[in-house]
């Protein structure tokens, strides 16, 4: 591509947002641009549909719900945006310029208005050796299932929350044996859990379809619920699992593959390093960017859509794509109060069980911090919990500085990993609330950038002899 | 709330390198010396360089105060204990990769000789192929200083914070200078954490530090914010026992002992110090990473893992302020324009040496805060 080209519309991810955003953008005579990392188009949710569809009899398995998703594909083939996959966006500048890599070679271009729609990241659990070769997290198992229809007989499920339940689901149907199901959810419910059950009530079929999805589980898989203390062991490789059952007694499971799953968080690492302001969300346990119905962030000609701005799932994801595209067409013209409420009132139906199910899957502090110091919280860094606690025990107020004191989060992850956990780690040992405790200062490159790739956007002049 | 009971003798502002140095060096000799640093102990410029511990290279009003400041870095076991193992000192190299830098560097190695500088001297390209073994190019010659390393910039300077602390200092971190005024011959300084009274201040406020002179009704200094920038690539096989810079190019070079490599080398991105921030702008490195993987193909695959920079404050001549301020009992140590690191101890012991009231071991001339008064 010649660079430095120009667009009305950037877009960073092709997933349920990013699509009906460049759909609805370019019915209205936008330019658009797609850039997006994978070798196509569908984001997490609808990997791989348009290869699966024409075998949508043989991988039934995956769900009505995965093959809803081919009418938008088809559209956005149709529409006469650019894309450009396996495009890995490293940095964005205040001023819309955006700067990518693409087959060994950096570029940029730049862009009137931009969308993220970068879409969910799964929440690490990090349990005694949850870094062990054969354990991986669930959302990683089910991209296996979308791209190859591959899988492991025999893999054993640790966790909880939607995804989880899909996924076992779509695993029984497509044939593979499911060797234990190790439902980390609590089992008391509160008051709050039927106050938000109400307006649930709205997205009835959903929750139904859950329900389905669980008796199924129950029925066909060794099933323990209310499950306390799960640890992996083996030497070099996953061997077998132990937990405690809700009656206290001491179990342990032979495997050599464990699936994790403790629900998704909004994949902020490119809305933080392009500065958007963001704010913690209590609820969902995460950073939100701050945005309105729109989807406008704290910058303006930004916006952000779908999970990526908070977690509420893929319908919801194709709503607000569509309402961001509408609010970058009319940019110039504010859009009256009533057309805000209404899409508010709009969107309502998407996210009515949204607090329900947050409040359901909320992830216990017990997997979100280790409860063993020799646990591995930082992968990058090989640092256990002890190594943290003690560099926080030096007088650590924030991730950052704890940076200087043990490197914690200095890694080509940049904090993916052990960011939320750190963060909790600080606010317990300072009794303050996590929000005060902030966040890593994320910088570019928030993707992997080799050094040859940077030094492809220099002038090639710079060196003549 | 007030503090007026504790009079300090003297009151270091800013905890970077040179005031952590300053605060030392002064502690040290038995004097009352508190500390106060407006965020916390090297977390800006000082805390987050790129560590090079060089004489090379130095503008040659600076030399003295260069060569000062090694004397103590090569002793530093002595002053910070444990905390100077984070110096590695290697050798310096720079060499030239055209005709310019060649002619640049000759010219440079023969003012040096006439000057009776005797560190750095030019070498030849069969000299730097033995030295550099996996360099992949031939070089036109370069300058070499032996004994010129690098050092984990936030090690050193907490090192001199602790060392400060354990002769004596007090030191106050998250404590911003409201207003410094003076009254009775005594400095007020006004912070959210109390007011502090002090006979002299030093005022090592980095890129705060012309604010701080606004305030104390001294000198204008036109210093400008700017934000250095650095990357740090994967961990790789070693391959470069040197820290490397490239002759009228802007490209600085090393490998941690981890194996990961460090470039950078002046490029700069924007900066604002009144709210804190930063920038960083990848694609402005783009030039001196590929001088880095034109000199060492491995580099070229390596992946970068992350780009961070530091508020730094910049003079016009890139020379720093060091000196007595107009004001009776303000010192000024700052302005050092992104090469102050190495010159930090010297900086400490010459300050020092001023608040004292004794003549420093070298001329700090170049260096007085009105040269930029017409």
């Amino acid at each position: 591509m010649s660079s430095n080209q120009h667009f009305d519309l950037a877009i960073i991810g092709a997933g349920p947002a990013g699509m009906s955003a460049a759909v609805e953008a370019s019915k209205n005579n936008l330019k658009v641009l797609v850039l997006d990392d994978q070798p196509a188009v569908g984001g997490q949710v609808y990997r791989q549909i348009d290869r699966n569809y024409p075998k949508n009899k043989e991988l039934f398995f995956l769900g009505e719900d995965y093959w809803l998703g081919k009418k938008l594909v088809d559209d956005f083939k149709h529409s006469s945006t650019e894309l450009l996959s396996e495009s890995r966006v490293w940095q964005i500048t205040q001023d819309k310029h955006i700067f990518f890599s693409r087959k060994g070679l950096a570029h940029q271009v730049q862009a009137d208005y931009i969308l993220i729609s970068t879409g969910a990241t799964e929440r690490p659990m990090p349990i005694p050796g949850w870094t062990l070769p054969g354990v991986m997290s669930v959302g990683g198992a089910q991209t296996l299932l979308k791209s190859n229809n591959s899988g492991a007989d025999g893999a054993v499920f640790a966790g909880s929350g939607p995804l989880f339940y899909l996924t076992i689901w779509q695993y029984l149907n497509a044939g593979f044996k499911v060797g234990a199901v190790i439902d980390t959810a609590p089992g008391r419910l509160s008051w709050s859990h039927f106050l938000w059950a109400l307006p649930a009530l709205l997205q009835l079929s959903l929750l139904l379809r859950g329900l389905r999805w669980k008796s199924h589980i129950r029925k066909n898989t060794k099933y323990f619920s209310e499950v306390r203390s799960v640890s992996i062991s083996g030497q070099s490789a996953a061997k077998s699992v132990s937990f405690i059952d809700k009656y206290g007694e001491k179990k342990k499971l032979n495997t050599s593959h464990v699936f994790l799953h403790q629900g998704v968080v909004p994949n902020v690492n490119l809305t933080m390093a392009t500065g958007l302001k963001h704010y913690w969300c209590p609820r969902q346990l995460c950073w939100h960017p701050e945005t309105n119905i729109y989807g406008e962030s704290s910058l303006e000609g930004i916006f952000v859509a779908g999970d990526g701005s908070g977690i509420a799932g893929a319908s919801a994801a194709i709503l607000a794509g569509k309402t961001a595209a509408k609010r970058i067409v009319q940019y110039s013209r504010r859009p009256p109060i009533f057309i805000t409420w209404l899409s508010k009132l709009k969107r309502y139906k998407h996210v009515a069980a949204r607090p329900f199910l947050d409040n359901l899957f909320r992830p216990p502090k017990e997997w979100r911090v280790p409860l063993e110091d020799e646990t591995i919280v930082c992968r990058c860094e090989g640092l256990k919990k002890t190594d943290i606690s003690s560099a926080i025990s030096l007088g650590v107020t924030g991730p950052n500085q704890l940076k200087s004191f043990c490197r914690a989060g200095m890694g080509r992850c940049q904090g993916r990993m052990c960011g939320l956990t750190i963060q909790q780690m600080i606010a317990d040992n300072n009794n303050l609330p996590e929000k005060d405790i902030g966040y890593f200062r994320l910088r570019p490159p928030i993707r992997p950038l080799t050094v040859g790739e940077l030094a492809s956007l220099a002038d090639d002049n710079v060196l003549a002899k | 709330m007030t503090m007026s009971s504790q009079s300090n003798k003297v009151v270091v502002i800013g905890g970077g390198i040179q005031g952590c140095a300053t605060a030392f060096f002064l502690a040290k000799r038995g004097q009352n010396v508190t500390l106060i640093e407006k965020d916390r102990i090297g977390r800006h410029a000082s805390g987050v360089n790129a560590g090079g511990v060089r004489r090379l290279g130095r503008d040659i009003l600076e030399i003295p105060l260069s060569l000062a400041a090694m004397d103590i870095w090569q002793n530093l076991y002595q002053e910070i204990g444990e905390y100077a193992e984070d110096f590695h000192p290697c050798f310096y190299l720079k060499v030239a990769v055209d005709e310019a830098g060649r002619e640049l560097g000759l010219m440079r190695a023969t003012n040096l000789r006439e000057a009776g500088f005797k560190h750095e001297v030019w070498v030849e390209d069969d000299v730097i192929q033995t030295r550099l073994p996996h360099l992949s190019t031939p070089t036109h010659g370069g300058l070499i200083v032996e004994g010129d390393g690098w050092a984990t910039p936030w090690r050193i300077v907490q090192g001199f914070a602790n060392a400060a602390k354990k002769n004596g200092a007090k030191i106050i971190e998250d404590c911003y200078v409201k207003s410094l005024t003076q009254s009775q011959g005594l400095w007020q300084i006004q912070t959210p954490k109390g007011i502090y009274e002090a006979e002299t201040v030093v005022n090592c406020a980095g890129a705060w530090a012309a604010d701080i002179a606004r305030s104390a009704d001294d000198y204008i200094f036109p210093l400008e914010s700017f934000a250095p920038m650095l990357v740090v690539t994967e961990r790789r096989p070693k391959i470069l026992p040197a820290v490397m810079g490239v002759l009228s190019h802007t490209l600085s070079l090393k490998q941690l002992k981890t194996g990961q490599f460090v470039i950078g080398g002046g490029v700069r991105s924007k900066a604002n110090h009144l709210i804190n921030k930063s920038d960083v702008d990848l694609p402005k490195l783009s030039s001196s990473m590929k001088l880095a993987s034109k000199l060492f193909p491995e580099i070229e695959n390596a992946q970068v893992i992350r780009c961070w920079s530091g508020i730094e404050g910049y003079m016009p001549d890139e020379l720093p302020i060091i000196g007595r301020g107009r004001q009776h009992g303000l010192f000024h140590g700052f302005g050092f324009s992104a090469h102050g690191f190495q010159l930090g101890p010297g900086v400490g012991e010459a300050l020092a040496d001023l608040v004292m009231g004794q003549q420093p071991r070298i001329s700090l001339e170049a260096f007085r805060p009105n040269r930029f008064m017409s």
